[in-house]
């Protein structure tokens, strides 16, 4: 060998060494940077998954409570004044407390605590005129306290808990009677405005439904097109002009799309407005063209000499495309619709312009009741101030992570279990 | 007896002639064999017999093939009826993705030809037996067809043609994707199945053709050169074109 031509070989190892190491290299940076989000996201979320409650005493006083008959029925503490007694159950934590401070003590937990009382006691009727300890839900400012999120060194002045606020958190928590548990009402409550009290059942169920409606509404319409555009209709420039077309609907902004669903959906149709329907129809135009293109892809994928085989048996053309062609397409075309429903799981743009994006404090119970989505549920917390929101912003996008990761695997799922290897 | 008359058949894709001025007969329950070079429009011919170039938007077929009295390159034909009676066997093995029962009693049951599911157990059962498959997959009827070897997969074909009992099957180049063992298999079932069934069968093979034909027709650059007894053909062909490439000379 001489050695132009050693040198020749040399530059083109080097050149393959080089590139795999290009290759790592973006890899390794796509990985530090999934890891960095993925960190970030949990550090911050994992706390919303805990819930804070004060733990103090609550003496059912028939006085207190108005009640006058000797046997009250449930009805008779239905009616009942609860005021008083939640009131005291907060300022009996401290007596020692001024009367006009009480403020402060009361500040301390959610504002429903007086609600709590109430259920407590519908719950268990017996302790009437009994004094028992009771849990309420800390406020969310004495939430983040306990978490440890929330600075205790800054000056009294600019602090949400003030000193003697905190003095009272050392000494319940001292006392054992700070509760950490987890956090359901994360999970079962609407939003609110409290961040203690807000969860996220009213977007998630918003979701389901807007995808549901999506996927009902996208579908059929999406896998007829597919079918009839690949397996009936003539090739010529018109069809060539529809494919065009289709392509570029998947490019097109899905602010547009919800533009479109604003103009035509609320203002001609006059659907109503906020609801998983109008939503999930918004939506279902930006997932018809991918499940379309899927759709042709997977039809496309479907050997000729299938189709032959079935045409020459005498089967119609209509006979070979149910019963040979579709079923044989179907894994790639769900594996694609999957896809396009998860793309769609995440639109936020669309949705605040039909309107989800409205403070939504009710779990709807159809899809066309008012309800938030997750990603928009994350917008909107996002752009509250309180402290307490911070956690619920991460946790919530761990739950729409969660949802994005499970369908993506069912699609995943899907394409390898049914899926055919053509040889 | 003639099965099917061609006569003067033209076939254009697009711009494209592919067959010239073809006439030729097939006669009944006889093996015809198709050869020639590659591109030469012996396929392109068989694939008129049962239409199935309709599937080709391009494609069109001037002339007249007539099978017994009916005109087969008329726009007024049937061809799910046509199909139900010309049966194609093509050069993959192309089994359905589905069980051996169903790839072979699909046929039957998209025209109706089993009143009940015994029947139709039958008719499995007799084509299977046609096709010198029956005795390797009766005990795994329900074991999806793509899973067989070559060779069966080819032979499940066959069976699946035959479960219509069609007068005429098409074949081509049934043996190409196949060892030297299922070709033979496969020769020896069509010398079996023309007793019941005229069949035209394309090949590469001129072995094949003088084993298991009759009559051979050979075609190059879209005419049919030479048509006549396979034995004439090979022996003493009246082209010159015939011997040159029958003897190796060219193709």
């Amino acid at each position: 060998m001489n050695e132009a031509k050693r040198k020749l070989l040399n530059k083109r190892y080097r050149a393959e060494a080089n590139f795999k190491l290009f290759g790592q290299i973006a890899i390794g940076l796509a990985l530090l940077f999934l890891a960095v989000f993925m960190y970030k996201i949990f550090s911050k979320g994992y706390t919303a998954f805990q819930k804070t409650w004060i733990v103090t005493e609550v003496h059912y006083d028939k006085e207190l409570m108005l009640i006058e008959t000797d046997n009250p029925s449930l009805e008779d503490l239905e009616n009942a004044d609860y005021y008083d007694i939640a009131y005291k159950a907060m300022t009996r934590l401290d007596p020692s407390l001024p009367e006009e401070d009480d403020r402060q003590l009361i500040q301390m937990v959610a504002f429903t605590y007086e609600q709590e009382v109430k259920n407590h006691l519908l719950k268990n009727p017996s302790l009437l005129g009994k004094i028992v300890p009771i849990r309420l839900t800390a406020s969310d400012d004495l939430d983040q306290v306990h978490k440890g999120n929330y600075p205790r060194d800054i000056p009294e002045e600019d602090r949400r808990v003030n000193d003697y606020q905190l003095k009272i958190y050392d000494m319940l928590n001292e006392r054992g009677d700070i509760l950490s548990k987890f956090n359901l009402s994360f999970f079962t409550n609407p939003d609110s405005r409290e961040a203690e009290l807000a969860g996220i059942a009213s977007s998630f169920m918003g979701t389901v439904f807007s995808i549901l409606v999506c996927l009902a509404f996208s579908f059929p319409i999406a896998v007829l097109a597919a079918i009839y555009l690949e397996e009936f209709a003539p090739k010529n420039k018109f069809t060539d002009f529809i494919e065009v077309n289709i392509n570029n609907l998947a490019a097109v902004p899905s602010i547009v799309f919800g533009l479109l669903g604003l103009g035509v959906l609320l203002a001609v149709f006059n659907l109503p407005r906020s609801t998983p329907l109008v939503g999930g129809i918004t939506l279902s135009l930006m997932t018809l063209p991918t499940i379309i293109i899927a759709a042709r892809a997977s039809l496309k994928a479907v050997p000729p000499s299938i189709r032959e085989a079935a045409l020459a048996m005498g089967a119609s053309n209509m006979q070979t495309t149910m019963h040979h062609t579709v079923p044989l397409s179907m894994p790639g075309t769900l594996s694609g619709t999957i896809i396009g429903l998860a793309q769609a799981l995440g639109e936020t743009a669309p949705l605040i312009l039909i309107g989800m994006v409205a403070f939504v404090n009710t779990i709807p119970g159809t899809p066309v009741d008012p309800a938030a989505s997750l990603p928009v549920q994350i917008y909107i917390w996002s752009e509250s101030a309180e402290r307490g929101f911070v956690e619920k912003v991460s946790a919530c996008i761990m739950v729409l992570l969660g949802f994005l990761i499970l369908m993506n695997l069912a699609a995943q799922i899907i394409r390898h279990k049914f899926e055919r290897k053509w040889n | 007896m003639t099965k099917i008359s061609a006569k003067n058949v033209n076939v254009f894709y697009g711009s494209k002639q592919a067959l010239f001025d073809v006439s030729l007969d097939i006669m009944d329950k006889e093996v015809t064999a198709l050869i020639g070079p590659s591109g030469c429009g012996k396929s392109t011919f068989l694939r008129c017999l049962n239409r199935m170039n309709d599937v080709i938007d391009i494609c069109k077929v001037e002339g007249s093939i007539k099978m017994d009295e009916l005109e087969l390159n008329s726009r007024k034909l049937d061809v799910v009826r046509l199909r139900e009676n010309v049966g194609m066997v093509f050069q993959k093995p192309n089994p359905f993705p589905k069980t051996i029962y169903e790839n072979v009693s699909y046929g039957p049951t998209i025209h109706g030809m089993a009143q009940s599911k015994s029947e139709l157990d039958q008719i499995v059962e007799m084509s299977l037996k046609k096709a010198a498959l029956w005795e390797e997959v009766k005990d795994r009827l329900d074991e999806i067809g793509t899973g067989l070897s070559g060779g069966q997969q080819q032979r499940l074909c066959i069976a699946r043609a035959i479960s219509v009992s069609p007068e005429v099957i098409l074949m081509d180049e049934p043996c190409s994707a196949l060892d030297p063992i299922a070709t033979a298999q496969i020769e020896e079932l069509i010398d079996d199945l023309k007793k019941e069934h005229t069949i035209v069968i394309v090949t590469h093979s001129m072995s094949q053709a003088a084993r298991v034909s009759q009559k051979t027709g050979f075609f190059h650059l879209g005419k049919l050169i030479e048509f006549g007894d396979t034995e004439k053909i090979f022996k003493n062909p009246d082209n010159q074109q015939t011997q040159d490439y029958i003897t190796g000379r060219f193709g």
